[in-house]
């Protein structure tokens, strides 16, 4: 059987603060998830629960303090060796893009890091716009001119351009308004069934994650207290505060 | 950039203030860019005129203690306060940006030196940096653009290294790392590009901050050496004179307060210009 | 709902228009709206609909760039187009209350809560009464809360803090713009009984300002739904969320997720909502709408009654008609 994208074993993050770093929190106990291909897991909790941390470590811009993480197989290494091979999507639409660089350019950018060559990368970048349903021409516009929606389509596509193994999704759709909303979520969902990449879909809101998750993960003071099929959070979860969670949809 | 400039504009026209200070601000700068090949003769040709000879129609800010005719050498002045400073600003500009961006991004001990370093400097009195500095480099040209420099990096790493915190945390930066874009390529692609409007309006601030310090030096004599002249120099000069000749201290004082004047308005509408968003309650 | 007496809020075809420095943008294009004593209504619509403009006009606390063209608000008696600063501040302090998005920022970060509490309460209330109206708020030790800053509390309880400041001179309306959107999932359902109850034991009226339907539906009487600047339906919650007279209720319905059945696929409104920069002389839904007809590009729809509601549609018997569960099968 193939490995999955990313696994993470009995991974501790503690965060050293105070003098001399004295005193220690752990925003992370012992967690264990892994992703395989073509699976989205949604990761639902509070803020405060570990749930962007545990982000953080899947996209290797945190290193565990205890506990291994492999990726395909092998030992995660640094950003530079998996270069092209994950990506991320992130919140604030407003924020998701630098406000200096035409939209193209920042849709080829881990195109250029991978080191593609420009005649590529611009057939890419077209080719990848029309995916995420924008027009070629949105490459020249620049992200002021862009609504919340085609913003996050944009960042979808930088995401998506170089055909990673594995995205991290983190509140990508929270900011966006309910119609939006659907729009974003049914993308990511045809594009995975395209592409096939893992994901990881980080949500407070329980109703969009079941929607484009197969598994989904509650996160509750740093632990995952329940792991299971997204199918499980239209009926009854099995840990009390998953059911606190979906009393609320 | 377009919406920028369309608020300046509209800020300039409708700010009567503002455009005062950009009129004022430009003439200053015409003069101290074409004076030297304006016709109004030598500054420092001696016996011109009178000794002390008060303004009359040809010699319209007077003339000096050795009949030098003021005018110019008013026009001088301008000329080498706005240069010095602007050159020191300049300098401090490129390395206040990279180090703040460098404590920003970087974090952790590259942050502590840097804004510790920038609080000792901040403490430092400007002019008390001035008389070290002339103490060990002798006065002239050079220690004035270094006593301008410490008395403004600090202005500088401050202001880059907090906008660069805000701006390193955005969504961009964070998919430019885990795509594996080398530092270097965050700081120069996505940093900078998005701290150059702080850095713009600190320049203006900077730059009458760098006048008034240049100034102060070469009143007590530790700036700009004669014969050359600057406004400092001039206000030195005309002290000696000030119940005899007293045009000699109001010209360049004028000078002086109206060229610090326009760049603290200009600056003041550049910022609104780059913060329009500021104080807007409830949208 | 009492409608034989007159309403606390009263407002009729308000128009309201923001200038941005290169055009005029129309926010409100002739809305009308009544709320009634102790009751809870929800004003529902997406960014650019108009609902915090119309939350914000029944205080009068627009923004400086907003102009009100036409129309009228009263509230509690007192004509808000009309009134002078001193009247506008005395209805604001005495029969208003404002809860917004984001507590932190609400709060004054310098000063204590007690502090503001204090002030919100008006007078020199004695610390047993401060803490009294924090209790009441459904904040745990309250003495403890008292001496802190904002910054020493969690989401939750600031917006409690909030709530309590905003109850404290018993307001006869409380405005509360998306009071939960900033809060932690697993507590928004709380801090809003909270704030139902509290409604509820003053006798107050609420109006929620929100783009989240799930928790309209459980905690406002009435819904309005808002969309280019008008309310285009407007009745009981339980009506109009199980059986949409509007399109774009029902598309908005349909878009949210959470009603979907596993596997079900959600389905998004087609199209971008306009930017209006004067009166709309369509309908304004009609380019997005799957019900349209000749007419709803030609001619402005009005408010009518209808299925026990109002509605602002030429086609509300065709979509109340249609089946209401517009799902596809999909995945």
């Amino acid at each position: 059987m193939e490995p999955p994208v990313i696994a993470l074993e009995d991974v501790t993050v503690t965060y050293r603060s105070g003098f001399l770093g004295g005193t220690g929190f752990d925003a992370l106990r012992g967690v264990s998830l892994s992703v395989g291909a073509g699976e989205t897991v949604g990761l639902v909790g509070e803020s405060g629960s570990g749930k962007t941390t545990l982000g953080r470590v899947c996209l290797g811009l945190l290193r565990p303090t205890t506990g291994s993480m492999h990726f395909a197989g092998q030992p995660f290494g640094n950003l530079r060796q998996r270069r092209g091979q994950l990506s991320v999507v992130l919140q604030h639409p407003e924020w998701a893009l630098n406000p200096r660089l035409r939209c193209g350019r920042s849709v080829e950018e881990p195109l250029v890091l991978t080191g593609v060559s420009a005649a590529a990368r611009r057939a890419r970048v077209d080719e990848i716009l029309e995916q995420v349903g924008l027009d070629p021409s949105f490459a020249a516009r620049l992200p002021g001119q862009l609504s919340g929606g085609q913003r996050q389509r944009i960042a979808i596509a930088r995401a998506l351009v170089t055909h990673p193994r594995f995205i991290v999704f983190d509140e990508a759709v929270s900011a966006l308004d309910v119609s939006v909303q659907a729009q974003v979520l049914n993308l990511i969902r045809d594009l995975q069934e395209r592409h096939g990449f893992g994901a990881l879909f980080i949500s407070h809101d329980i109703a969009a994650t079941r929607y484009v998750s197969h598994r989904i993960a509650v996160m509750l003071n740093g632990e995952i207290v329940e792991d299971g099929p997204a199918g499980r959070f239209y009926g009854a979860p099995e840990h009390p505060y998953s059911r606190a969670l979906l009393a609320a949809v | 950039m377009s919406g920028v400039a369309r608020i300046a504009r509209r800020r300039l026209r409708g700010d009567g203030l503002t455009l005062f200070g950009a009129v004022s601000l430009g003439c200053l700068l015409f003069l101290g860019i074409f004076g030297p090949w304006l016709p109004l003769g030598d500054p420092s040709r001696i016996a011109a005129g009178p000794r002390l000879g008060a303004p009359s129609a040809a010699f319209l800010f007077g003339t000096d203690e050795l009949g030098r005719d003021f005018l110019p050498r008013v026009v001088q002045g301008i000329r080498s306060t706005f240069l010095l400073s602007a050159i020191a600003v300049a300098i401090t500009a490129v390395i206040g940006t990279l180090l703040g961006m460098a404590a920003g991004y970087l974090g952790r001990h590259t942050d502590q030196i840097v804004a510790r370093g920038a609080d000792i400097l901040f403490a430092f009195p400007a002019l008390v940096a001035g008389l070290l500095v002339a103490a060990v480099m002798g006065p002239g040209q050079a220690s004035a653009i270094t006593v301008i420099s410490i008395a403004t990096l600090p202005l500088f790493i401050r202001v880059v290294r907090s906008v660069t915190l805000g701006v390193a945390g955005r969504g961009f930066v964070t998919a430019a790392e885990v795509a594996g874009a080398s530092t270097l390529r965050v700081m120069v692609v996505h940093l900078l590009p998005n701290v150059m409007g702080a850095v713009m309006v600190q320049l203006t601030y900077a730059l009458s901050i760098g006048m008034i310090i240049e100034s102060a030096l070469s009143f007590l004599g530790l700036g700009v050496q004669p014969p050359d002249a600057s406004l400092g120099s001039l206000l030195r000069q005309g002290s000696a004179y000030l119940t005899i000749a007293p045009w000699m201290v109001l010209s360049s004082g004028v000078v002086l307060s109206l060229a610090i004047m326009s760049v603290n308005l200009v600056g003041d509408a550049a910022r609104d210009a780059l913060e329009p968003l500021k104080g807007r309650p409830l949208t | 709902m009492t409608a034989m007496t007159a309403p606390l809020v009263d407002i009729a075809d308000l128009v309201i228009e923001y200038d941005t420095g290169t055009r005029q943008v129309r926010a409100i294009d002739g809305a009308a709206l009544q709320v009634f004593e102790d009751e809870t209504l929800a004003i529902v619509g997406e960014s650019g609909s108009g609902k915090t403009t119309l939350g914000m006009a029944a205080g009068r606390l627009l923004p400086p760039e907003a102009r009100v063209l036409g129309g009228r608000i009263h509230v509690a008696d007192v004509d808000v187009s009309d009134a002078d600063d001193d009247a506008l501040r005395r209805l604001r302090h005495d029969k208003l209350g404002f809860v917004f998005q984001n507590p932190t920022t609400a709060l004054d970060p310098t000063m204590r809560i007690g502090r503001q509490v204090a002030l919100a309460m008006g007078g020199r209330p004695a610390p047993e009464a401060i803490a009294e109206l924090l209790s009441r708020a459904e904040l745990n030790e309250p003495q403890r809360i008292l001496r802190a800053f904002p910054h020493e509390l969690s989401g939750g309880m600031a917006q409690r803090v909030v709530i309590a400041m905003a109850i404290a001179r018993s307001p006869q309306l409380l405005i509360a713009d998306e009071p939960t959107a900033s809060l932690d999932a697993s507590i928004r359902e709380k801090v809003m009984a909270t704030l139902g109850r509290l409604r509820a034991e003053s006798g107050a009226s609420l109006v929620i300002l929100s783009h989240d339907l799930r928790m309209i539906a459980r905690h406002a009487d009435r819904v309005a739904v808002m969309y280019g600047g008008r309310i285009v339906e407007l009745g009981a919650v339980g009506q109009v969320m199980q059986a949409p007279a509007h399109p774009y209720t029902r598309a908005l319905l349909a878009a949210a997720a959470g009603n979907e059945r596993p596997g079900e696929r959600l389905r998004p409104i087609p199209g971008t909502p306009p930017i209006l920069e004067s009166r709309c002389e369509a309908c304004a839904y009609a380019p997005r709408c799957a019900f349209r007809e000749t007419r709803c590009e030609t001619e402005r729809p009005e408010p009518r009654a209808f299925a026990g509601r109002e509605v602002v549609c030429h086609r509300a018997e065709a979509v109340i008609a249609a089946d209401q569960s517009p799902r596809q099968e999909a995945r």
